[in-house]
């Protein structure tokens, strides 16, 4: 019996960033190619596309499927998710799943974002999906600002997170459930002190797992079991650390690479053998913070930008007219520029002008390139410190990995040359977290494993870090 | 006589080897290092330090002039000090405890030797005792901090206690700087000035420092 999921999908969303809130995932990068995100209608309406009549067959039209990554939709939907039915029992998956019996469930902390998947541990189906924001967004944006918050007004962040994360669980009666988070994400859930995160070299005491009792954290319903898994050291936490086994690096023979874009850059390099991980504060600007006219991802927003004939042409997001930037749009606006020699490799128009014309009063200021030159440059330093070329496939967590054109990533020098083959991934966090859930008897034994083989590196300390930076922030001569 | 205006645009144009390799046939050909300083080098940076202002130059450029700047000084600082020029000052630059970050800092050091002080760079994650001791016992004229970090900035404090402590805070001016820093900061943490870019910390050094000598 396939489980339906109610959806209100808010004016100016699309319907692909409710799906991808609740965690489904894109594979192809939302270029409606793969028609692994695949949606049956069963109430509401959305439209059949073009894209939609190339990739699923006349008979899956008529049943309801549309594809998620390019569907419209307005207001109330009932929804089945492709992927989520018995996923895991079809796959020649990963590690395999043990059959149990009752609920589980699973949570992903974000800094900004909470996502929640009830499981039915019998077969390992999505029950039930809840989203939300982080509610400590309130007291800043970043890591270091929640950090800063919670020394000079300590616990206020815990209550918020510990009650945010209960209501998320409310009601599903779900025996356990598995937390991933950063370290930051860890401790202020946890109840450390966060002082060791403030300073150099960033490293806990207290990055270990950590089970409680849901009566003690005060939650409501049946007592379950709440575990938060460990942190792979520094900022770098069990998101991850389940990172890694969605996209099995323990296994993996060729080395692979791991990255999950936002505010903070976390990457992981390796195989079986060992993994090397570290973390690297890129700012705001992927999520078109402190960009002139950047905007988060709704109606409005210039998505995506292309070179045609010698001319850019953008893609608004919901058609209509075009408001503002968001951080695909914006990686994609740069590499547009580069394309058309209108900014030099240091990043600087080549006029002398102040701004780049995208579509209609939309622009693309000086100051936005800076942005986005000290974003990637971090990115991009850690890449090369850590190795990545050495890795036969990148593989690219997180919503910004969904979004990005890879083109254009290496384009801005985001992304490096090598590896040639790079993944969207989608939440590795919440499949990983899925997959040690779903196979409580191997748990123990696989996390130990990421801990052991993975070697945490403070990139800030490393003597190469501020050359590499610096050198980093360059545009690719191309 | 070499071609001194290649000077000016090696140091502009961050070319580094240019820059040392002008530096050397000056002086091989008789020139004050004075000179070179005073008529090349420094306007080289101010010229930098304007293009930065009005956004023509980002941080890679200008951490490439600051290079060249660097590899032209080593030549001519022992020159100076041989021939017992004065100083605009001297400085003890420093990231705060706590910060590794040191780009800036570093940004500021080279626009500060470029504009003529005395140099000591104490590193990134620097001791409040270290900046005291620079006081007693380098006769340092300006302290300057760093921080990158909003966590980091207490360290500030921090280290202005601790001068205040060993009874050296009025022999010394201190001016602090970094991204999350404001002039209000400042102000609360009793700093005589908040500089807001490079350039900004270059002006105010110049400022205090003179004052100071004037009193």
């Amino acid at each position: 019996m396939s489980h339906l999921v109610h959806l209100q999908v808010p004016e100016g969303q699309s319907l692909k960033d409710v799906l991808f809130e609740r965690g489904v995932e894109f594979p192809c990068g939302g270029l409606s190619q793969c028609g692994h995100c695949k949606v049956r209608v069963v109430e509401g309406h959305v439209p059949i596309t073009q894209e939609m009549e190339w990739t699923l067959s006349p008979a899956e039209l008529a049943a309801g499927w549309r594809l998620g990554c390019v569907a419209e939709a307005h207001g109330e939907v009932t929804i089945e998710v492709g992927q989520w039915e018995a996923a895991i029992l079809a796959d020649d998956t990963v590690i395999g799943y043990e059959r149990g019996q009752g609920r589980g469930a699973v949570v992903d902390i974000g800094t900004t974002t909470l996502v929640a998947q009830l499981l039915d541990l019998s077969n390992g189906e999505v029950l039930d999906v809840r989203t939300s924001l982080n509610p400590q967004s309130v007291h800043g944006a970043d890591l270091m600002s929640r950090i800063d918050f919670d020394l000079r007004s300590p616990g206020v962040l815990q209550g918020l997170i510990r009650k945010a994360v209960g209501e998320m669980l409310e009601g599903w009666n779900a025996a356990e459930a598995l937390l991933v988070g950063n370290t930051a994400m860890h401790h202020l859930f946890c109840g450390y002190d966060v002082e060791p995160l403030s300073r150099v070299p960033f490293e806990t005491a207290h990055g270990a797992s950590r089970v409680f009792t849901s009566n003690e954290l005060g939650w409501g319903g049946p007592s379950a079991r709440v575990e938060f898994l460990p942190c792979l050291g520094g900022f770098v936490g069990s998101d991850i650390l389940a990172g890694l086994i969605a996209v099995r690096m323990l296994e993996s023979a060729p080395v692979i690479a791991l990255i999950d874009i936002g505010t903070n850059g976390e990457i992981a390099i390796g195989n079986r053998e060992a993994i090397v991980c570290a973390s690297t504060a890129a700012g705001p600007a992927f999520e078109a913070g402190r960009i002139r006219m950047g905007m988060r991802a709704a109606t409005g927003a210039i998505s995506a930008v292309e070179v045609r004939h010698g001319a850019v042409r953008c893609s608004v997001l919901g058609g209509g007219e075009p408001r503002g930037l968001c951080g695909s749009g914006l990686v994609d606006a740069v590499a547009a520029a580069l394309d058309l020699n209108r900014v030099r490799t240091g990043g600087r128009f080549t006029g002398g002008e102040k701004e780049f014309p995208l579509a209609g009063n939309v622009t693309l200021a000086q100051s936005d390139i800076r942005e986005l030159q000290l974003a990637k440059g971090a990115i991009a330093a850690g890449l090369r410190l850590l190795g990545v070329e050495r890795a036969m496939e990148l593989y690219l967590a997180g919503a910004f990995g969904n979004y990005v054109s890879v083109r254009s990533a290496r384009r801005i020098g985001l992304l490096p040359e090598l590896p040639e083959k790079v993944t969207p991934s989608g939440n590795t966090a919440l499949q990983g977290a899925k997959a040690l859930l779903l196979n409580p008897t191997r748990r123990a034994e696989l996390v130990e494993a990421a801990l052991t083989r993975t070697t945490h590196l403070s990139l800030g300390s490393l003597p190469g870090f501020q050359d590499a930076y610096v050198d980093a922030m360059v545009f690719p001569d191309h | 006589m070499p071609e001194l205006q290649g000077l000016y645009d090696a140091v502009v144009n961050g070319d580094q080897k240019a820059a040392v390799r002008l530096t050397k046939e000056g002086l091989d050909a008789g020139v004050e290092p004075m000179e070179l300083l005073s008529s090349y080098m420094i306007p080289a940076m101010d010229e930098v330090g304007r293009r930065f202002e009005c956004e023509d130059y980002f941080v890679p450029e200008l951490l490439l002039a600051a290079r060249a700047m660097k590899g032209a000084m080593e030549l001519i600082r022992p020159l100076l000090t041989a021939s017992g020029a004065q100083p605009a000052g001297r400085v003890a630059i420093g990231t705060v405890k706590g910060d590794l970050h040191d780009i800036g800092k570093n940004l500021v050091a080279s626009m500060l030797e470029g504009g003529g002080f005395d140099v000591l760079d104490l590193g990134a994650d620097v001791a409040p005792e270290k900046f005291v001791d620079a006081v007693e016992n380098k006769k340092v004229d300006l302290i300057c901090l760093s921080a990158l970090l909003t966590v980091t900035m207490p360290s500030m404090r921090t280290t202005i206690e601790a001068l205040e402590r060993a009874g050296v805070r009025d022999k010394v001016k201190v001016i602090v700087g970094g991204a999350p820093v404001t002039e209000q900061f400042a102000k609360d943490i009793r700093a005589d000035g908040y500089g807001e870019n490079a350039n900004s910390a270059v002006a105010l050094a110049r400022k205090l420092v003179m004052a100071a000598r004037a009193a």
